[in-house]
């Protein structure tokens, strides 16, 4: 008897303290759309026009159909597309070696990329810029899309690594005998099986790659090649109170992008995402 | 088997006659050495040759000097970004740590008793940490909007409370900061929590419950004890992220008021790229890569022994 009225206060408590962390985390992104719903008078009315009288998606249109955003869009589709694809280029064969050879030092070579994590993009820019303008790779998106590639390769090495030692070694092992070369095995049975982790590794680095705003921000300068978080930044800074419905638009068009891609495949992410932090 | 299979096929198995079971690892790193070697081993070791000069990005080869070091560590504003950046990364780990290991545990308590919503809870806080850098630091400055219709004002307002300066208080803007980097970054700490919970074996709770023991001794003999790794390793995890943290607060506040919230390395950024300074910015590069592998160390050496290799 007492113990179940200790489980049913439990439940309260539990049920409160859910509550209350589902509105810390909910709210900015309601706010959010509150915001870009209203016309310019509601903006002014607060909380108290949570939901709009008369919502509204003159906003969207706005940013839509002004000058850039469209481009802005494209371009970090692109750069994050391409960087994404050619993660996978440069890690997967790495992965492989990682998951099926045996070599002296290996564990140290694993950690030593792991260790790149470490180091804030910023330091790497630093010397960065300054060699891309001058070799000319300022405002191209060559440049910037081999700096996303290698701020990815750590993550997606380990990941696909993680998700080949999942595959038995004996099918590797029946291939060689049957005469297959080690590229051959790799190309035609390893890499086919490791679908769901390619594309989870995919998902994740197109996510990042969206997200990028400091590669970007000091590589771009061209307005017609940069992506949508610098753009983002820049169109901030020229909004002032009386925009700011239409900034909420914008912010949440270049939100929803990545929010959709990671809910489509949020169980790989989140497997992906806690197999290395538990593991150690 | 394999040995049959050398003795047919010769030619693809290794011309130097060694087993097929021993390649050699190399041409398959070689895409990463390259990539790596080339845009983050190169230039790290540059940021250290360029530490010792006195280049700015205004042009010219600079010259050699051990003085950029002692000028740039003797900068009278350094004490204040150093302090600044120490308590948004502490409040932003102990915060995201405590929040995310508190809803992991209601979580899985929620998840026995069968209760309502959090699949709802967990997913929700994961799209917070989906959300870029920069639309974080633009969404937050619209709640801090301290104009009597923003978006935490209005609501203080609702409940007759006054309004708070979020972000122009040079005393509170750093605690709003912190609050939107939880916000953002609190996801992480609870499904890495939330893992290591399920891990625990749960012979450990039978056992407990046989010896009597209350749930304020299970958490705190059974659950906290088991989870210290993944707690370390999570720790470490967030804590280079948050030093990192630079497009949230630049978008948010840009480091104002005054220098109230310009941590080190939005500092490192002004000076390399507003005042042209790369070799102090090289100099504070290297101090931010001590901060983070000092701190790396420390917790690794309160790592149990046998999950330290």
């Amino acid at each position: 008897m007492k113990r179940r009225r200790r489980d049913r206060l439990g439940d309260i408590l539990s049920y409160a303290f859910m509550a209350l962390m589902f509105v810390f985390f909910s709210w900015p992104l309601i706010w959010l759309l509150s915001m870009a719903l209203r016309t310019r008078k509601e903006v002014f009315l607060g909380v108290a026009r949570l939901i709009p009288k008369s919502p509204t998606l003159d906003n969207f249109v706005a940013v839509l159909t002004s000058s850039q955003f469209l481009v802005y869009l494209v371009n970090a589709l692109k750069l994050s597309c391409l960087s994404a694809v050619g993660c996978l280029i440069v890690a997967a064969p790495a992965a492989y070696a990682f998951s099926r050879f045996d070599f002296k030092g290996k564990g140290l070579w694993m950690l030593g990329i792991l260790a790149f994590q470490m180091i804030s993009p910023l330091v790497i820019m630093v010397p960065l810029y300054r060699y891309m303008s001058r070799l000319g790779l300022i405002d191209g998106h060559f440049g910037t899309t081999m700096v996303y590639i290698a701020l990815g390769v750590p993550v997606v090495t380990w990941l696909l690594k993680g998700y080949m030692d999942g595959i038995p070694r004996s099918l590797d092992e029946a291939a060689l005998i049957d005469g297959c070369s080690r590229l051959s095995v790799f190309v035609r049975i390893i890499l086919p099986l490791s679908t769901p982790g390619v594309a989870s590794a995919f998902i994740i680095t197109v996510i990042a790659g969206w997200s990028q705003f400091l590669v970007p921000f000091l590589l771009i300068t061209k307005d017609s090649l940069v992506p949508i978080g610098v753009g983002i930044f820049q169109y901030a800074g020229t909004q002032n109170a009386s925009t700011i419905q239409i900034l909420a638009a914008a912010c949440l068009i270049s939100v929803v992008p990545a929010i959709v891609a990671f809910l489509a495949l949020q169980r790989l992410i989140l497997s992906a995402m806690t197999a290395g932090a538990v593991k150690g | 088997m394999s040995a049959s299979a050398a003795r047919r096929k010769p030619s693809i198995l290794g011309a130097s006659g060694r087993q097929n079971r021993l390649p050699s690892p190399y041409p398959w790193l070689m895409p990463v050495i390259l990539v790596m070697g080339l845009f983050y081993l190169y230039p790290v070791i540059d940021v250290f040759r360029y530490a010792f000069t006195d280049l700015t990005l205004l042009g010219g080869e600079g010259h050699y000097t051990l003085s950029t070091f002692g000028n740039v560590l003797r900068r009278p504003e350094l004490a204040q970004i150093l302090w600044v950046t120490f308590v948004f990364t502490a409040g932003s780990v102990i915060g995201q740590q405590v929040i995310g290991l508190a809803i992991a545990l209601v979580v899985v308590r929620a998840e026995k008793r069968r209760l309502f919503g959090t699949t709802i809870l967990r997913t929700t806080a994961l799209v917070a940490w989906v959300v870029p850098g920069i639309a974080g630091g633009i969404i937050w400055k619209m709640l801090f909007n301290e104009a009597p219709f923003g978006g935490l004002n209005s609501l203080l307002r609702l409940m007759g409370m006054a309004p708070v300066q979020w972000l122009s208080d040079p005393d509170i803007a750093m605690w709003s900061v912190v609050l939107s980097n939880i916000w953002r970054g609190t996801a992480f700490s609870m499904v890495v929590m939330y893992a290591a919970l399920k891990a625990i074996d749960p012979t450990l709770y039978e056992a407990a419950e046989m010896d009597g023991a209350t749930a304020r001794q299970k958490l705190a003999f059974v659950t906290l004890p088991q989870l210290r790794p993944a707690i370390l390793v999570n720790m470490i995890l967030i804590t280079i992220q948050t030093l990192n943290t630079f497009d949230a607060i630049i978008a948010l506040s840009g480091g104002g008021p005054g220098r109230a919230t310009e941590v080190l390395s939005l500092y490192t950024f002004n000076v390399v790229f507003r005042n042209y300074d790369l070799a102090a910015g090289s100099v504070l590069s290297i101090l931010m890569l001590a901060i983070s592998l000092g701190l790396a160390l420390v917790y690794a050496a309160f790592l149990p022994k046998e999950d330290r290799s």
